[in-house]
């Protein structure tokens, strides 16, 4: 009895061994594979990323033969983050381009989320109040252009403010009775409250293809609120005004806290829709950091310079996903 | 004589119609871009050029998707097969790396395992601005630069797809996956015929979200693809449109020629596209 007893036990134990070894084996041949993939792809790419802000660099010229570095391409240092802070009339033109674009970013992001907001809520809230057949019929109509390609997008929203055969120049034209032709993208003199008006058209492109995301976001927010909540409301005789001001919000605060760090931080990185339209342009109105770095890097050859103006965007997004967390770590309690 | 009284079921309340009233008006508003490019790509490069704008064509023309079709300078063709190449590639290698780490993140353990996973975490956050320039230097060196190939090998690991599928792996049942080891199963077997048939609608709306990333990419291959044969339609749209700035008439046709086929698939998709949204919070 006492043999079968060990028999088995020795039986189990090897099965396990090789199932082990099986499962080392596995591992071997993927989890290898993997880190060296991202130690090459990913993990060297952001240390050289970093490296690079230290040094004058270009890859037009050979340099040294590690990396290039060195040689034509000199270490400088923090002489790049110096010079960031050089805010005299007089420093060089990146410099000031620099200032120019970290403005506009910030600039860009803090009307896009306001406005991001205030149209996506009410018509989350809109959407979710009419009757199930065409819901879906209006959320496409909104969500459509979150799947279109951005350059498309761009190229569109070109056609609207086309100096001359634009749609926003035929409606005003057709509500005026005077033919006009602005040049709403390239004239640096429009301004709105202090805004150039070709930053405004930038936004009223990115809005349009953005908000479909925060849409659909909401809309599924508000169908998770339970439905006892409402009817415990209503027959309190709460109007649906009050019911959105008063439970519907504050109940979605942790979902509108999310999405809103979400809008920011992808805001921060807009390229597509300016590049297209504008081209940073009139006079680097709607230059924002990412222009700013794809400019030194591919235009300029200022690839040292740009790697440590995106530096600065790392930053500026961190500081953003920091209190994202801070916030989300409070307690949320309904 | 009595009348009856009348009895209606439910009282209609003009009140009840304000939210079709501006979803509708909405709608409008937000089409009318879309609108104005379909409209203008069937008018004649005449009446483009005429002051006022017309919104209507006075004259309905498919001249210019002729011009478009026949112009040797734009192998549309050619475009959406080196499109459909790179977004297939990536999908197909994306789910596969996704799916096996999320697995393996799940339910197997190694050594540094928590530093690895929280290395691939900290990369979500970073801006692809950082990695951008080292990246087209490694892609020069490698002579990769112009090649397709640019734009799939340092795309096959998908950070975020790591994350996810991790989440949904560890749903799975462990006593499933021993089941399949006394069995005699293989670890890798066990992926295959367990493993991913669990993960079937997570693949395919991740895999929905992958092709429409890669489809509609910008920055990246405007950076690595300065060659015109081997541009994707995003890159090539935009060349075309700096090209015949004075031809908006034939623009607005390549426009709607780009965008709509696909637009139109991914609007037959959208309910994937949407719960993959809503599910992850991807941005």
């Amino acid at each position: 009895m006492q043999d079968v007893q060990k028999k088995g036990r020795r039986f189990f134990r090897q099965v396990s061994m090789k199932r082990d070894a099986g499962k080392r084996k596995f591992l071997g041949f993927t989890v290898t594979p993997l880190v060296l993939y991202m130690t090459f792809w990913t993990l060297f790419p952001v240390l050289w990323g970093f490296a690079l802000a230290f040094f004058e660099y270009s890859a037009r010229r050979s340099g040294n033969t590690l990396l290039g570095f060195g040689g034509d391409n000199p270490f400088v240092g923090l002489q790049h983050f110096k010079s960031m802070l050089n805010f005299s009339p007089e420093a060089p033109k990146w410099v000031r381009q620099f200032h120019i674009s970290f403005k506009t970013t910030l600039l860009f992001a803090f009307i896009i989320l306001p406005l991001n907001l205030a149209i996506t809520l009410p018509l989350a809230a809109l959407i979710e109040s009419v009757h199930e057949r065409v819901k879906g019929i209006f959320r496409t109509f909104f969500f459509l252009p979150v799947l279109a390609p951005s350059a498309g997008v761009a190229i569109m929203w070109g056609y609207v403010f086309h100096p001359q055969k634009g749609l926003l120049n035929a409606i005003i034209t057709s509500i005026g009775g005077k033919y006009v032709a602005t040049n709403w993208t390239a004239d640096q003199s429009l301004m709105i409250m202090g805004i150039p008006v070709a930053l405004i058209a930038v936004i009223v492109a990115y809005i349009w293809q953005d908000l479909g995301y925060n849409l659909v976001i909401f809309i599924a927010a508000l169908q998770s609120i339970p439905d006892s909540v409402k009817d415990a409301a209503k027959i309190d005789g709460v109007n649906s005004w009050q019911m959105f001001i008063h439970i519907v919000l504050p109940l979605m605060k942790p979902t509108i806290l999310l999405t809103s760090i979400l809008t920011m931080i992808s805001s921060f990185q807009v390229f597509d829709i300016i590049q297209i339209m504008t081209l940073g342009g009139p006079n680097d109105q709607t230059r924002v950091m990412s222009i700013d770095i794809y400019d030194n890097a591919f235009r300029f050859q200022r690839m040292g310079w740009a790697s440590a103006v995106s530096i600065v965007l790392f930053l500026l997004v961190m500081t953003i996903s920091l209190v994202q967390s801070r916030m989300l770590e409070a307690d949320w309690e309904y | 004589m009595l009348t009856k009284p009348k009895i209606s079921k439910r009282k209609w309340k003009p009140q009840a119609a304000i939210p079709y009233i501006v979803l509708v008006f909405a709608s409008i508003v937000a089409v009318l871009p879309f609108v104005w490019m379909v409209l203008g790509s069937f008018k004649t490069g005449r009446e483009l050029r005429q002051t006022p704008p017309t919104f209507f064509p006075q004259e309905f023309t498919v001249e210019n998707y002729n011009t478009i079709m026949q112009d040797e300078d734009l192998p549309l063709a050619l475009f959406y097969r080196n499109s459909t190449i790179v977004a297939a590639a990536n999908v197909f290698q994306v789910l596969f790396t996704s799916s096996l780490f999320g697995y393996i993140f799940a339910k197997f353990d190694f050594k540094k395992k928590d530093l690895l996973f929280w290395f691939i975490l900290a990369t979500m956050m970073l801006p692809s601005q950082i990695t951008m320039i080292p990246g087209y230097l490694i892609l020069a060196k490698l002579k990769l630069i112009n090649k397709l190939w640019a734009l799939i090998i340092p795309a096959a690991t998908d950070a975020f797809g790591i994350f996810l599928f991790r989440q949904f792996s560890l749903s799975i049942p462990n006593e499933l996956l021993d089941a399949a080891r006394v069995d005699g199963a293989s670890e890798f077997r066990i992926y295959r015929s367990v493993v991913l048939p669990q993960l079937g609608p997570a693949l395919a709306t991740f895999g929905m979200l992958t092709f429409m990333f890669n489809w509609n990419a910008y920055l990246w291959p405007l950076i690595v693809l300065t060659e015109e044969k081997v541009r994707t339609l995003p890159i090539i749209l935009t060349w075309y449109s700096n090209q015949h700035a004075n031809q908006i008439h034939l623009t607005m046709a390549a426009s709607v020629m780009v965008v709509l086929p696909v637009l139109l698939v991914f609007a037959f998709t959208q309910k994937w596209i949407v719960k993959g949204i809503t599910l992850t919070g991807l941005k």
